[in-house]
């Protein structure tokens, strides 16, 4: 085999008329690892998802070759036949993307994931998960992906695709949904198990610059304009003024006792165990709260808790007089009318936008529908459909999105392009509570600045409730105006203690 | 490029099941039917009109139940977990039990009336057995992809949004996703109504011979009649002529199961 694994020439992607990048040369020795920087929608995923031959062909139009493990893997842009790609497999190819608790099959328990995706690595993934995550796999393997929690399965997942047999290893914006503490350890594993001469070729995407920095990198290159340019360090993450909110102290959203349970199958049959407890705080307007804490404490349960999303609340929720658990206790698939107009004042970005908008429908007809179902919620302003596009495309603007993507289809868009997407499309909802879930985690620091703007330009006109769950220290520093440490609000049960401590 | 290869797939799957077509048309006079006896003549094109007949109505059947409860099974998951249990029940009993008990009350009729209305019914009674033992993977095969489009991918969101369960379900299942999902299902339905309606045909052939109850022609039949013919020093034309047809046709619909979102090529 020859010293270069990979091997691109004139290598090009595109979707439509837009191009991605066009790669005249590009191969990195054996060996040696290569951190590939650049703003989000530049390319990077698509690269790498090209290179472990798993982008679809439609939309992307591909041309120039590629050889890996000095097999054709692309010619003339098309993939090569079934034999080399399993020539290619058999040598080994470890891909992490960057939803990569998405990649498990949901049909099969942890166990049985483990033995299809990374057969006889059993004991690589215990020790691995024992020594850089403090788990157990075995505690774990009988349950089904859903029955774990998000941080727990994260783990897990990362594991089982990084003990893959492999000497080509991509990492697609792998940190993208750690917490700060993980983040951490997951570095240790890298530079101690992957990093610096253990003979693995290393292509890690990442707008995450702190964390390559962290790396223990032999070249950084960024993908820019199309091409990618060799550079001589990292560079350094841009800084960012925000624009002040007035704190009248007006009161918001208060939880009062709020507990949320939820049950997990065991051998004997469901079980119960609670995210948290007795949780107590009031967020008030024009304040921009930052919520922190370890993944699977519960932050994200206690945003479905405040939109009544999830079963096995209980406490109170006061919004504008009102409680909202008694108004729906119970999710059923649809809204009580008495609850409706609370639906249309709060809205959500979650962790993970790809799946806000329908699937098979331009943004422009989705955003329609979505207006359409929030006008009849609130049982008012059911002809704000032009009003509201209008606002959509004045928001797009702001988080610098061009109008056309409105015509376009979701799965044409980066993960950063629909997440910002996702931001205009909660501003242009003019909520009253606006929810943000790791909002930022797909978006590189100079576009993190322009959104951290356009939000908080809303939130300085509209006396509105932000509360942002992050771990992310950029968002602490320059956005969040309250920090507040999950795990002090409530006191949570001994089996999240049990592992939070892990 | 991709385009080209389907449509290929395409017409070649076509050709393929073209026998089905075949049955309907004025060929007894023709080809290799004309040296055939009057008698094989009739059973061979009765056997595929049949089975063409069983073809389309399990398919048309199958596939409205199929929907149906797939999307209740997701709707709701009282009624998803009672559609699972039932489901699951029938699918431990094997196909042919399901069949032949499906028999058990009409066999008396069966038994008693004319060749044309007893065919009428042992049709009828066929086309359900054959419903009842696709629907198990039949309803996996949509209510899977449904659950997991609802469940993993867009049901917070736009839970979020203020739209009812009934309607997020109605978007998905119109989504190219439940599209590709349902084509394969109906292949599925096909496939398994096809072998269900052969074995069935054989295992009758066997057990009753040309006189027995259910009144059920099929190539399956055929074959069963004319299965010495390859050793026994009768015509082999005779085993063939329903075989070769039967693997074409199963050939097309493995074409149209296996037809799955393309990935760059």
């Amino acid at each position: 085999m020859s010293n270069f694994p990979i091997v691109l020439k004139g290598f090009s992607a595109a979707i439509g008329d837009r191009k991605l990048f066009d790669i005249d040369d590009f191969a990195p020795e054996q060996g040696s690892s290569t951190a590939i920087v650049g703003r989000t929608g530049v390319g990077k995923s698509v690269l790498l998802r090209a290179l472990a031959g798993l982008l679809p062909a439609d939309p992307f139009i591909l041309k120039g070759s590629m050889r890996l493990y000095d097999i054709d893997a692309y010619k003339n842009g098309r993939k090569t036949s079934l034999r080399s790609w399993r020539s290619v497999m058999a040598k080994g190819l470890v891909f992490v993307p960057a939803e990569s608790s998405q990649s498990l099959t949901p049909a099969l328990t942890l166990e049985q994931n483990l033995r299809l995706l990374a057969p006889d690595s059993r004991e690589l993934v215990e020790r691995r998960l024992r020594e850089y995550f403090r788990i157990e796999f075995a505690d774990f393997s009988r349950f089904y992906p859903d029955e774990v929690s998000g941080g727990e399965l994260q783990r897990i997942t990362l594991m089982i695709l990084l003990s893959r047999k492999g000497d080509i290893v991509y990492l697609d914006e792998p940190t993208v949904s750690l917490d700060r503490e993980l983040r951490v350890r997951f570095i240790e594993l890298l530079n101690s198990e992957f990093l610096g001469g253990k003979g693995k070729t290393v292509l890690a995407a990442s707008h995450d610059l702190d964390f390559v920095r962290a790396l223990k990198m032999d070249n950084i290159v960024a993908l820019e304009d199309g091409s990618l340019k060799k550079m001589g360090g990292v560079p350094e993450s841009a800084a960012f003024a925000k624009r002040e909110t007035e704190d009248k102290g007006e009161p918001g959203i208060a939880l009062r006792s709020l507990t949320q349970r939820y049950t997990v199958r065991g051998i004997f049959g469901e079980k119960e165990f609670r995210a948290f407890e007795n949780l107590n705080i009031a967020f008030h307007r024009s304040r921009i709260y930052g919520i922190t804490g370890p993944s699977g404490c519960g932050k994200t349960s206690m945003t479905r808790a405040i939109l009544r999303l999830i079963d096995g609340t209980s406490g109170r929720i006061e919004l504008d007089g009102s409680e909202l658990i008694s108004l729906k206790s119970d999710e059923r698939g649809g809204d009580p009318k008495a609850f409706r107009p609370f639906r249309r004042k709060m809205t959500i970005v979650q962790q993970d936008s790809r799946y806000a908008f329908f699937p098979d429908l331009r943004i422009r007809d989705s955003f329609r529908q979505i207006e359409a179902a929030r006008a009849l919620s609130g049982g008012r302003d059911r002809r704000r459909g032009r009003r509201g596009n209008d606002s959509l495309e004045a928001y797009m603007k702001k988080v610098e999105l061009s109008p056309s993507l409105l015509e376009a289809y979701p799965r044409s868009l980066s993960s950063g392009e629909m997440k910002r997407m996702d931001i205009a499309r909660a501003l242009a909802a003019k909520p009253e509570v606006l929810l943000l879930d790791e909002p930022f985690a797909h978006i590189d620091f100079a576009t993190r600045s322009i959104v951290m703007r356009a939000i908080s330009d809303y939130m300085a006109e509209n006396d509105s409730i932000l509360i942002v769950v992050t771990h992310e220290d950029f968002d602490l520093k320059y956005f969040v105006e309250t920090g507040i440490d999950f795990l002090s609000l409530s006191g949570p049960s001994a089996s999240l203690k049990e592992r939070v401590r892990s | 490029m991709k385009k080209l290869s389907r449509i290929s797939a395409l017409a070649l799957a076509l050709a393929l099941a073209s026998p089905l077509v075949a049955a309907w048309l004025p060929l007894g006079g023709t080809g290799l039917f004309a040296q055939l006896a009057p008698d094989y003549r009739a059973a061979w094109f009765a056997s595929f009109r049949q089975l063409s007949i069983t073809l389309a109505a399990t398919l048309a059947f199958a596939s409205a139940i199929t929907i149906g409860l797939g999307y209740l099974s997701i709707y709701s998951r009282a009624g998803g977990k009672a559609i699972a249990g039932l489901l699951e029940a029938v699918e431990s009993v094997p196909s042919i039990l399901i069949a032949l008990f499906c028999y058990a009350p009409v066999s008396g009729y069966l038994a008693r009336h004319a060749a044309a209305s007893s065919s009428m019914v042992s049709l009828m009674v066929f086309i359900f057995a054959a419903t009842l033992t696709t629907l198990p993977e039949a309803v996996r095969g949509i209510s899977i992809p449904l659950g997991e489009l609802y469940y993993r991918k867009y049901s917070l969101s736009f839970r979020s949004y203020g739209f009812r369960k009934g309607r997020i379900l109605d978007i998905l299942m119109r989504s190219r996703e439940m599209r590709d999902a349902l084509k394969r299902t109906c292949s599925l339905i096909l496939l398994k109504t096809l072998v269900l309606d052969c074995s069935f045909g054989f295992i009758i052939q066997l057990g009753f011979g040309s006189y027995g109850t259910p009144a059920h022609a099929s190539p399956g039949a055929l074959i069963a009649a004319h299965r010495d013919a390859l050793f026994q020093g009768g015509q082999p034309l005779l085993f063939w002529l329903p075989a070769i047809p039967l693997a074409t046709i199963s050939l097309a619909l493995l074409i149209m199961l296996g037809d799955k979102k393309g990935y760059a090529e």
